[in-house]
């Protein structure tokens, strides 16, 4: 945006009285500093190849979430500092909104943090750009344990056979329900293994009984779209192309439509509201429908912004196109000057008795399955408790883990929102909406 | 702001006086004359440090592949490529025109009008005007602050206050920012209320006309109306065509508020995708900063033509009648 604000003020007034040979030396010397500009900021961008672990190390940690999170991630950093006195750290944490916005930018500039949290949304885009740190050889090495993680969990963070993110914890896909609803109006809960079409049915009777809408309308959302996908033998992405066509997306949509024009889900503006807000305000915590669809370790935090009691089941369909997903990983900066205490800090981070203790399931279940086994059992609060039983009933259920998302994912996400949302407000058949969908990802990933 | 100094600025468009007459200095002034550039240099190191330097970086990146991860040594020339994909190959890019002009073409004549207006009112002489200009500058004060667009959507959403108003009247209100049909219009007027600094210009240009302008139309025989007309519009020209430039490119720059209103989407379905927040996706969203920065060069090159095309459509209708006859 600077160019757009730049027209302020032409050149200093006082130029033409200079002589030719001071305006010249002038003249070389801007320029001097136009081209070294660049060069300091790439070499910044490139420098830290050498480990320079002795010694004081202060490092960085960027990660994303909410106040609790921040409390917990600085207990278990605090904890490592006191098993390790010469490590200190800069943490910076913020909300999930910008986040990625900010990694960006500081990568850009040379001055990325050692150590931060990603997603499979964002996974792919780094270490396919090499920021990220080929964890392999530490995990050969052991220095990076992985042993007690389930396999399909850890290799969720293989990109391009690197090793670029270890698993934080785990998670799935959930159908996060208002429990009090149900029972006020003597109404079902959903079960796990229900069809689409019965989830639909389900809902279109409860939005009668209940007069509330009894499902999001998840067309806009990819996570959904995904299990669907797996479930017709299909998915997101197969290599680098798109794993599905054009026609699977238009009978996604016309699933869809059927169920608005039933009634079963908000109307088309509500809808919006709940693809365009965060986890604070899904609509059923905002009472504005029954169900949402989110990730199941996301029980607690919804459970804060309501008072009525939630429940949550597997996505709709065969729950084996679930997969042990991980929820979010740590990465190491490929140019960070700590890299072993980095990968040591993760180590820690994940496998960790006390550790894992304090950071217990707000990243989703702790990928080491002694550990989790040991949180589930001494877990208190009764949300944290539900989502810890219904994620690891699931797990027995786990279908194979797919690729991570590819280069491009990120739009590939918002065009499917685009275009789920054109049908939702009735301004293109859900033909037409899929046609524009898919035009939109090949450019994207093209 | 600077604003406020402006008007003048451009109603004295004369020869450049005070350059002229330094011209004849010679050698003999050169040690003044480095002291004047130490002297401006923290604006000059501001100025090409913050401002220069990047727009020249930004330009060269516009031909680039330049994905913000990969360090600047490691970029890839790609000619035009992305001016091209721009123009020819990227529908959301002319939805995004398309969507900032209908913006600019609709809330900037609506703000100038109300800007205009309440500065007629305000420009007499009851008890308490300053009150008045000072409450109606207020929105303009908040200016393009996140706090006011939130409160913005939580006014205009389906259960908001704007609704709830609505509801006294027996009138069922519409989910206005969350409808593709209204969320750009909950926008404009979001902006036409913040008249707030043009109206102080207008303000203080109307203060200029000299009275007995007035005076002379009323013995004339010429009634309110005539008086605007003849007398009150040719001589705010200049501080109406002020007003117009600035307004305009302010329009084009609108951000912040559909940043917030979509949750940097542009959303619901692409209806608030100002130029600018397109602009932001492309490079922080999608992480093609060359694309963005293109995008970014055709902005500014479009501002300033605009910009040229009202300059030379000034001498039409903007008079500079103290000027040229005062001195």
């Amino acid at each position: 945006m600077h160019p757009a604000t730049s027209p302020t003020a032409g050149m200093p007034a006082g130029r033409n009285h200079r002589t030719p040979r001071t305006r010249r030396r002038f003249l070389r010397g801007l320029a001097a500093v136009a081209l070294a500009a660049p060069l300091a900021l790439g070499a910044a961008a490139c420098g830290g190849d050498e480990a320079a672990d002795d010694g004081p190390v202060k490092l960085s940690v960027f990660w994303w979430g909410g106040d609790a999170r921040a409390k917990l991630t600085e207990d278990a950093l605090a904890l490592y500092t006191k098993k390790h006195p010469d490590v200190t750290f800069e943490k910076t944490w913020q909300a999930n909104q910008g986040y990625f916005d900010k990694l960006a930018t500081l990568t850009a500039g040379g001055n990325p943090p050692d150590l931060f949290q990603i997603d499979d949304n964002y996974l792919a885009e780094y270490a396919g750009r090499s920021t990220t740190l080929d964890l392999t050889s530490f995990k050969d090495s052991g220095k990076l344990d992985v042993s007690k993680f389930p396999k399909s969990l850890w290799q969720y963070g293989v990109v391009d056979g690197k090793l670029a993110g270890v698993a934080a914890g785990e998670n799935t896909q959930g159908l996060v329900y208002n429990k009090t609803l149900l029972q006020k109006h003597g109404l079902p809960e959903p079960t796990t293994g229900m069809s689409w079409e019965q989830h639909i049915a389900w809902a279109e009777q409860v939005a009668k009984k209940a007069k509330v809408p009894g499902t999001q309308d998840p067309s806009a959302d990819y996570k959904a779209f995904w299990v669907w996908l797996r479930q017709q033998g299909k998915d997101l992405y197969k290599g680098t192309e798109l794993g599905f066509t054009a026609d699977d997306v238009t009978r996604w949509f016309e699933l869809w439509k059927g169920a608005r024009d039933r009634g079963a889900t908000p109307t088309a503006d509500v809808i919006h509201e709940g693809n365009a807000t965060d986890i604070t305000k899904q609509l059923v915590v905002t009472g504005k429908a029954a169900t949402s669809w989110v990730w199941a370790n996301q029980m607690p935090d919804l459970k804060k912004n309501t008072k009525d009691e939630l429940g949550v089941v597997a996505y709709p369909g065969d729950p084996s196109a679930q997969w042990a997903r991980a929820s979010m990983y740590w990465s190491v900066f490929k140019g960070s000057k700590h890299r072993d205490v980095a990968v040591d800090v993760i180590n820690f981070l994940t496998n960790d008795p006390e550790a894992v203790a304090l950071l217990g399931t707000d990243r989703g279940l702790p990928s080491n399955l002694d550990l989790r086994a040991k949180v589930s059992e001494t877990a208190t609060d009764p949300a944290m408790k539900q989502s810890i039983e219904v994620e690891s009933e699931l797990a027995q259920k786990f279908g194979e883990s797919p690729q991570v998302p590819i280069k491009g994912h990120s739009k590939v996400r918002s065009e499917l929102t685009k275009a789920a949302e054109n049908a939702q407000y009735g301004r293109a058949t859900p033909a037409q909406a899929a046609q524009q969908f898919l035009a939109a990802c090949k450019s994207a990933i093209g | 702001m600077a604003l406020t100094t402006a008007p003048g600025r451009t109603a004295r468009t004369g020869p450049a006086g005070p350059r002229r007459t330094r011209r004849g200095a010679g050698r003999a002034r050169l040690g003044e004359g480095l002291a004047g550039y130490v002297f401006l240099s923290p604006w000059l190191i501001g100025l090409m440090g913050v401002t220069a330097i990047p727009m020249l970086l930004s330009l060269w990146l516009s031909f680039t592949d330049y994905d913000i991860l990969t360090p600047l040594t490691e970029v890839r020339w790609v000619g035009l490529a992305n001016y091209e994909r721009m123009f020819t190959a990227d529908p959301s890019y002319w939805h995004a025109v398309r969507v900032t002009l209908t913006f600019a073409l609709v809330a900037v004549p609506l703000k100038l009008a109300a800007a205009l207006g309440v500065a007629l009112l305000l420009n007499r002489t009851w008890r308490g005007v300053g009150l008045f200009r000072g409450l109606f500058y207020l929105p303009s004060l908040l200016g393009g602050s996140v706090a006011l667009a939130i409160v913005w959507v939580n006014m205009f959403n389906r259960d908001g206050a704007f609704n709830s108003f609505l509801a006294v009247f027996g009138v069922e209100g519409l989910p206005w920012v969350s409808d593709p049909d209204w969320a750009l219009e909950t926008l404009m007027v979001l902006a036409v209320w913040q008249f707030g600094a043009p109206m102080v210009i207008f303000l203080a240009g109307l203060k200029q006309i000299p009275t007995e302008l007035y005076e002379a139309a009323a013995v004339d025989g010429a009634g309110t109306w005539r008086r605007f007309r003849a007398v009150t519009l040719p001589m705010l020209s200049p501080v109406i065509f002020f007003n117009l430039v600035l307004e305009t490119i302010h329009g084009f720059q609108g951000f912040t508020a559909a940043f917030v209103l979509s949750n940097g989407t542009g959303g619901p379905v692409d209806s608030t995708l100002m130029y600018t927040l397109k602009l932001y996706i492309s490079g922080f969203t999608d992480l093609e900063m060359g694309y963005a920065s293109a995008m970014a060069w055709v902005f500014l090159v479009a501002i300033a033509v605009i910009t040229a095309v009202f300059f030379s459509t000034g001498r039409f209708w903007v008079h500079y009648s103290d000027g040229e006859e005062d001195r």
